[in-house]
Parts: C-alpha cells; structure tokens; sequence
C-alpha cells in the first residue's frame, strides 16, 4: 500500500464518529431545544432567495418600492425567515430522520430588515412510532424565531419521520 | 414613481373570487444549484440535500440521490404562485395545513395551482385578507406541495391609481 492509502486505513480504523443529530429515543413531549448559531440576514440573501424561488413581490426586491409602503428598508421575505429559523432547527431535531412531513400553524409576526439576526428554539410537542414506516417515528415540535432584540418573528409546529435507535 | 405601474392590473382584492382555481402560466425544473444553494444559505444541516455519495451508500436509504429540501419545495410553489397572488401582497400572514407529499429530485418541475378559499374584508379600508390553497404538482402530474397561506392585498380601490 503507497503511504496515502495506509493513512487512509488507518483513518478509517482509528477515528471515532462524532456523530451530530438526535433519534427518535431522544425526543420527549417538553423538552426544550435552543438552537445553534443564530443567523444575520443580508440583502443580498434576501434577493437570491426572491429570485431564485420567483417571488416576484417587488417588497423584496426593489428598495424605493419598500420604501413607498412604509418600510426602512426592503423587508426580508417571509419564507426565507421560514427556512432560516427551520434551518437552525435541524441538527437538533431532523438531521437523521427522514423527510419532513409537514408544517401547521405558522404565523409571521414581525417584520425582518437586512441587518436582522435570528434565533431558533423548540420544544417537542408530540411524538410517536409511525405505523406504516418501521424503524421510523413521527416527531412534532413547536419552533419559534426571535430577532437580535428578542423579539418574536415567526411560529409554528412541524412534524417530521424521525429514525429510531435500536 | 407610480408604483401601481410597476405591477400587473390585476391580482388585487377585489379581483379574487372564493371558488376559483388558478393555473399559474410558469413551471421551474428545481436544479442542483437551487437545492444546494438555498439549503446551505440557510444552514439546514442534513446532508441528504447535499451529500450525493452518502445518498448512494446509505443502507436505510430510500432515496437513492439528494433530495431537495422541503423547505425549498414549498418556497418555490408559493412563488410560481406569487406574481398572481403576492404582487399586491402588502404582507404575508401565515400558513397552515402545509403537507409534502411526493419528493422532489434535481431536475424534476414543479407546476402551480391556486384554490381562492376565503375572503374577508378586515378593518383596514386600503386592504383585506384572503386565504389561499396552493399546490405544487410535477412534471409527472404527482402533487407535491400542499400549503394553505393567508395574505394581506391591496384594495384596487385605493391603491390602483396610486
């Protein structure tokens, strides 16, 4: 074996994983996950994402326009907050599960300006074995997103396959 | 600047009827780089959206390649949706009942569909809100995206001549 190939080997055989993401075992109706990382939001997340996904609202993508609605700036669209504050969530409650079911109850409450940080917590809601996925589990949870100033941005419940253990 | 000029004629309040079905004139094929891209710029952190080989290997996998992020699957059906229904969209409310039934590949197309469900005047004069089902359905006529969303719209009245 040349020098590189045994390195490998001995990368494989030697390293241990550190594993990232919970499984279904893991989860209980209250517990409380607060979420890694926070996120600033810059304009230029905010118009790649409006473009890209089409969301032809010139609130997102034309500053005059926010600004002759009443807006100090162009307002982050709201399903990029979504996907932020569901993107925190992830290692903490799907990253080895499975797909993601579906959402209910969402409520934007607050504007978001480029500038803005957000922030992610949950807490499980519900949580059961799936009937017709074995080896799988279906986990709610109620995320919710704050700005740099705690105030609330954004609620709702997400539901979730989440894998089991054994 | 007018700013009435800047967007289509209709698509406001007043021109939603509870009942009607919209068909919306674009589809977009959902690539690699949408998926990739918008899953890594919101720092969702499962790597079946962006870990091709492990999607190959994995023993439990039922996919067999990356899958595109939920998230995104939503996101671009709404916005297939949004030049009818978000242009006079002064903001947006909420969403509700959001189901994802079918998933979505590299290259697949989505297609959207607006069911009108409710209207309701609200108490501002210059707008009112309507709630909306929209569907995302692809290019082998599969429904993918199921998603109530609540909008605040600009009344024609007020803001057309403005």
């Amino acid at each position: 074996m040349t020098t590189s190939e045994n390195t490998v080997a001995r990368l494989k055989s030697e390293s241990k994983l550190r594993a990232r993401g919970n499984r279904y075992e893991d989860f209980s109706v209250g517990q409380h996950f607060v979420h890694h990382w926070g996120r600033t939001l810059t304009e230029s997340d905010n118009m790649l994402f409006s473009t890209l996904t089409l969301h032809y609202n010139p609130h997102y993508t034309n500053a005059a326009y926010a600004a002759a609605h009443g807006h100090p700036a162009t307002p982050v669209n709201p399903l990029l907050v979504f996907n932020t504050v569901f993107g925190l969530s992830v290692e903490d409650l799907s990253e080895i599960g499975g797909p993601f079911l579906g959402v209910e109850e969402l409520s934007y409450l607050r504007d978001v300006y480029p500038g803005e940080t957000l922030y992610a917590a949950s807490e499980v809601v519900a949580a059961r074995l799936a009937s017709n996925r074995p080896g799988h589990g279906i986990v709610t949870w109620h995320t919710r997103g704050w700005n740099q100033r705690d105030e609330a941005v954004i609620t709702f419940k997400r539901a979730n396959l989440v894998r089991v253990r054994s | 600047m007018k700013i009435a000029a800047l967007t289509s004629g209709d698509g406001y309040f007043e021109d939603f009827e509870v009942g009607a079905i919209i068909r919306h004139a674009r589809g977009k094929t959902v690539t690699e780089m949408d998926n990739v891209l918008i899953t890594n710029m919101v720092m969702n952190t499962a790597h079946g959206h962006f870990n091709e080989d492990a999607m190959k290997k994995a023993a439990q996998g039922i996919f067999g390649q990356r899958v595109v992020f939920g998230g995104i699957n939503l996101s671009m059906v709404i916005g297939l949706a949004a030049q009818d229904t978000a242009e006079q969209c002064l903001r947006e409310l909420g969403m509700d009942k959001i189901r994802l039934l079918s998933p979505v590949f590299h290259g697949d197309t989505l297609y959207a569909y607006t069911e009108v469900l409710e209207k309701s005047e609200g108490d501002r004069s210059d707008a009112g809100v309507v709630r909306f089902r929209h569907y995302g359905v692809n290019q082998d006529d599969k429904l993918c995206v199921d998603a109530e969303r609540t909008v605040l719209l600009k009344r024609k009245s007020y803001w057309s001549q403005r």
